[in-house]
């Protein structure tokens, strides 16, 4: 709760000194003020109607309401937290820089996120790039251009074989799945029956190579390879891509040519809030949902403070967040199944600040890969004049378990030894640590996603995006690609709306 | 010299009526792009652009076989992949795919299906689907099985439905059911490459047929090449006699057609010629692209693989192809095509898909939603006049 409350100073102090405050609603933000500082939540709760109500204003939820308001419906979004954006949330470094503790990247194939940014007067610039890459693997640690084949993926003479066997095979499975319906590829049965893991062990002897493996899927998925289906992988990298693009792992992992190749300009926040400027009373901040009613070919949804009455709602939140809203009538049971099985990820964001990008000097672009420890990834995270130097880590899966069981010095000296493992002693010395740790957010409850692990996509899958009644579903898990990005919550923003719209 | 002088007559006749020069920032005539690689299971065979603007796309054969059922797409004008849905109720130990053939009044998507040979409505507002016609099978020596393949609406709400395998033009009754065969001409038995392509012209009673080859016909005609041929839905419903617009080159396979507003009739060539056919209103060739037959280059990332549909969408035509001979997944796409030139519009009758008493129940909907309506602004009015009698 504590971490909460700090979150919640950080963000605003943050807002106004970006101007990101002045992209806010201003009644919105002195209502969420107003109701941050009460001392007691408020009993009035207010009814509004609306053609659309939509539930969670991150990307997805944004989206498909400014969809439904340019196609001139009206439209109530109703967020829990006093902020939007969701999982995209902007850290205030000072001196008017931010960085990003949640969603950060954008690459080729993310047309709609593209669009997006572009449609709001916002911009991208390329992650810092130039220099090489640094991989430690037991306790020995090499520099490597990502240039080459392997690209972000350390090309370690150890594994290189399996590597790119392993990936070649995987990239092949999954032109097999339909990334609209992935339970319905034709070896769905067998590739739902078992684990990313169990499929490596059988497909690989190098344990070395094995290890590199959580190297990815914690950054990926915020999980150990057991936790994943194989089908559930297959789809996420067939969905790496777009309708002209078929998906590759390389996309997905890589910077350059990859998920990771650009940034946004005043972070990714910034979209979304000049998305809620866009919105304006709209947008309710400080309100969850607590109950969902549908009947008499209306939907009402009870939330802190607004009951709305609509014609259809969007659930634009994680399928583990939906799954706690009560519904009447009860859902149907393999929704609610669904619902139940798909949890998010656990990732934890680490961040370290520097007066400068001193990496840069050694000619290293800020990018790691390291099987020892507990950062599995690192990027430079720095603003584009490069000042100050960040650098961030990826935390997840078994590490993230750690790293939250460990207390903030603990964890913070880790990080920041493995930091100087991969950057020399200067990493040591930042002048500001802070971490993210997703999975305590009572609002998302996991990163970057939600995982599938075998079983779930085979028996509940379809019910993914299935509305029931007047109940639409969105959010980057809708997806059919870019799951679990900026781009599949746009993409699912905009889908759901135009069911909705032509539902109307 | 006469007949020079009357070549180049119809040159320039020809050039009067071709699309104007592209203006500027509007792509050129022919510029080709990819619009959607089509998933698994693929092999799509008609991209249907619907009345609001998105196409839907049905997953068609996978001649090697597959036991997935199929599927239907749906993508924005853009070529966004919004929503799909699965095919219920298929035999999937038989052959299967579908096309999406038109819609009806109510929005609905007709699927015809391939096992069984039926006609199915897909609500794509609650993904409900029903059967709305079936299609016999006709005992014949060749052992062919129903294969309904395009389908267009009757001015009356009867549905066209072409049969590739059994050569034939099923009428389905206005509200749906078994179908009747309605035109069986020895010019529609084509063997192997069957009856295909199907639109109503703009006079809203003649049909234009295309037929892949007329091998097993007795006209004495090549049997590698197809034609278009024209039926008329006579006053009475009967068909007319069938008369022919045009004959292909060898190995062309006609098969989905597209009418432009200009008169001039797209043809999407299946075979191994690999081209798109354009017709003068008189029948006589106009166009091919490319321009070169079997090569498939359309100078787009992916070349012309086994055309099988053409449709518009404003001055672009919308065409999908299978890749069905080699089976590439990469070639199963929709592709865009400036045609420069907009199409005829789609013609659906008021009544189009309505079974009995669904007007009536889409009448009482409409009342209901009235009455919800008036009760809501009741509603609105005395709370409203509670919040002032408060202040």
């Amino acid at each position: 709760m504590d971490d909460n409350r700090i979150d919640r100073r950080r963000f605003v102090a943050g807002a106004l000194a970006t101007g990101a405050a002045a992209a806010l609603p201003s009644s919105a933000q002195a209502r969420a003020k107003h109701h941050a500082k009460a001392k007691k939540p408020t009993k009035r709760i207010r009814k509004r109607t609306a053609d659309v109500v939509v539930v969670g204003a991150g990307f997805a939820g944004l989206t498909a309401a400014r969809r439904v308001m340019q196609a001139g419906r009206s439209v109530i979004v109703l967020e829990a937290r006093d902020r939007v954006g969701g999982r995209a949330l902007n850290h205030d470094l000072g001196g008017g820089q931010v960085s990003e503790t949640g969603a950060t990247f954008v690459g080729p194939t993310q047309d709609r996120m593209l669009a997006l940014i572009q449609e709001m007067g916002a911009s991208t610039f390329p992650t810092f790039d130039d220099g090489q890459n640094v991989y430690v693997a037991q306790g020995q640690r090499q520099t490597y251009s990502d240039t080459g084949p392997t690209g972000t993926a350390p090309p370690d003479p150890l594994v290189l074989p399996e590597l790119t066997e392993v990936v070649a095979q995987l990239d092949q499975m999954s032109t097999t799945v339909p990334v609209d319906a992935p339970w319905q590829a034709s070896s769905a049965g067998d590739w739902d029956g078992q684990t990313l893991e169990t499929w490596i062990k059988a497909n690989s002897t190098s344990q070395r190579f094995q290890a590199l493996v959580p190297m990815a899927t914690r950054p990926i998925f915020g999980a150990e390879p057991r936790e994943l289906s194989l089908l559930f992988v297959l789809f996420y990298i067939a969905a790496s891509g777009d309708e002209k693009n078929p998906g590759t792992f390389e996309r997905n992992f890589d910077t350059r040519a990859g998920a990771q190749q650009d940034r946004i300009v005043g972070g990714s926040q910034i979209v979304a809030l000049k998305m809620a400027q866009d919105l304006g009373r709209r947008v309710v901040l400080a309100s969850p949902v607590r109950r969902i009613a549908q009947g008499a070919g209306r939907v009402r949804v009870d939330s802190d403070r607004y009951t709305v009455h609509a014609k259809h709602a969007i659930v634009a939140i994680p399928p583990t967040l939906a799954g706690r809203i009560d519904y009447s009538p009860i859902l149907p049971a393999e929704r609610d199944q669904l619902m139940q099985r798909l949890g998010q990820g656990s990732l934890t964001k680490v961040a370290a600040v520097y007066p400068t990008p001193f990496w840069r000097e050694q000619g290293l672009n800020g990018t790691a890969v390291s099987t020892d420890g507990l950062v599995s990834a690192t990027f430079d995270d720095s603003p584009p004049s490069g000042k100050p130097g960040v650098l961030f880590g990826f935390v997840g899966g078994d590490s993230a378990r750690a790293y939250n069981a460990m207390s903030p010095s603990d964890g913070r000296d880790a990080v920041l030894g493995e930091f100087a493992t991969l950057f020399g002693d200067q990493a040591k010395s930042p002048t500001a640590y802070f971490d993210t740790r997703w999975t305590g957010e009572q609002w998302t409850r996991g990163c970057p996603v939600a995982i599938a692990g075998p079983g779930t996509l085979l028996a509940y899958g379809p019910w993914i995006r299935r509305p029931i009644d007047r109940i639409h579903w969105a959010g980057t898990e809708t997806s059919t690609y870019w799951n679990g990005y900026m781009d599949g919550a746009v993409r699912s923003g905009e889908r759901a709306a135009q069911e909705v719209l032509d539902a109307l | 010299m006469r007949r020079a002088l009357a070549a180049a007559a119809a040159l320039a006749a020809l050039a009067a009526l071709a699309p104007a020069a592209s203006a500027a920032g509007q792509r050129p005539r022919w510029d080709t792009r990819v619009l959607a690689l089509v998933p698994p299971p693929g092999f799509p065979a008609r991209a249907y652009v619907a009345p609001n603007g998105r196409i839907y796309e049905g997953t068609y054969e996978n001649p090697a076989g597959d036991s997935v059922p199929s599927r239907v797409l749906e993508y924005s004008g853009d070529g966004t992949l919004l929503r799909s849905w699965t095919v219920e109720g298929q035999d999937l130990s038989q052959g299967h795919g579908v096309q999406v053939a038109t819609s009806d009044a109510l929005g609905r998507l007709v699927l015809l299906d391939k096992a069984p040979a039926r006609a199915i409505l897909l609500d794509t507002r609650t993904g409900a689907q029903s059967t709305y016609a079936t299609f016999a099978d006709i005992p014949d020596l060749l052992g062919n099985t129903p294969e309904p393949d395009y389908g267009v609406w009757g001015p009356d709400g009867s549905l066209y439905v072409s049969d590739y395998q059994q050569g034939v033009i099923w009428r389905v009754p206005p509200g749906g059911g078994a179908a009747q065969v309605w035109l069986d001409d020895p010019l529609l038995k084509g063997g192997m490459f069957g009856t295909a392509g199907l639109v109503l012209e703009p006079d809203l009673r003649t049909l234009l047929i295309a037929q892949g080859s007329e091998s097993g016909g007795t006209g004495g005609g090549d049997p590698t090449t197809g034609r278009l041929l024209r039926a008329q839905i006579q006053p009475d419903g009967k068909p007319g006699p069938v008369t022919q617009l045009w004959e292909s080159r060898p190995a062309d396979a006609p098969d989905g057609i597209a009418l432009a507003r200009s008169g001039r009739v797209y043809v999407a060539l299946v075979g191994p010629t690999n081209q798109i056919a354009v017709l003068n209103p008189d029948g006589s060739e106009a166009e091919r692209f490319p321009q070169t037959p079997f090569t498939g280059d359309n100078g787009s990332s992916v070349p012309f693989d086994s055309v099988s549909s053409v449709m518009f969408l404003g001055t672009r035509l919308i065409v999908a192809q299978q890749s069905y001979e080699l089976g590439d997944a990469a070639h199963q796409a929709i592709l865009d095509v400036e045609a420069g030139e907009e199409g005829v519009p789609e013609y659906i009758p008021p009544n189009a898909g309505l079974r009995p008493g669904e007007q009536v129940v889409k009448a009482a909907r409409a009342k209901s939603r009235k009455r919800a309506k008036a009760k809501h602004r009741r509603h609105h009015r005395r709370h409203h006049a509670r919040r002032h009698r408060h202040r």
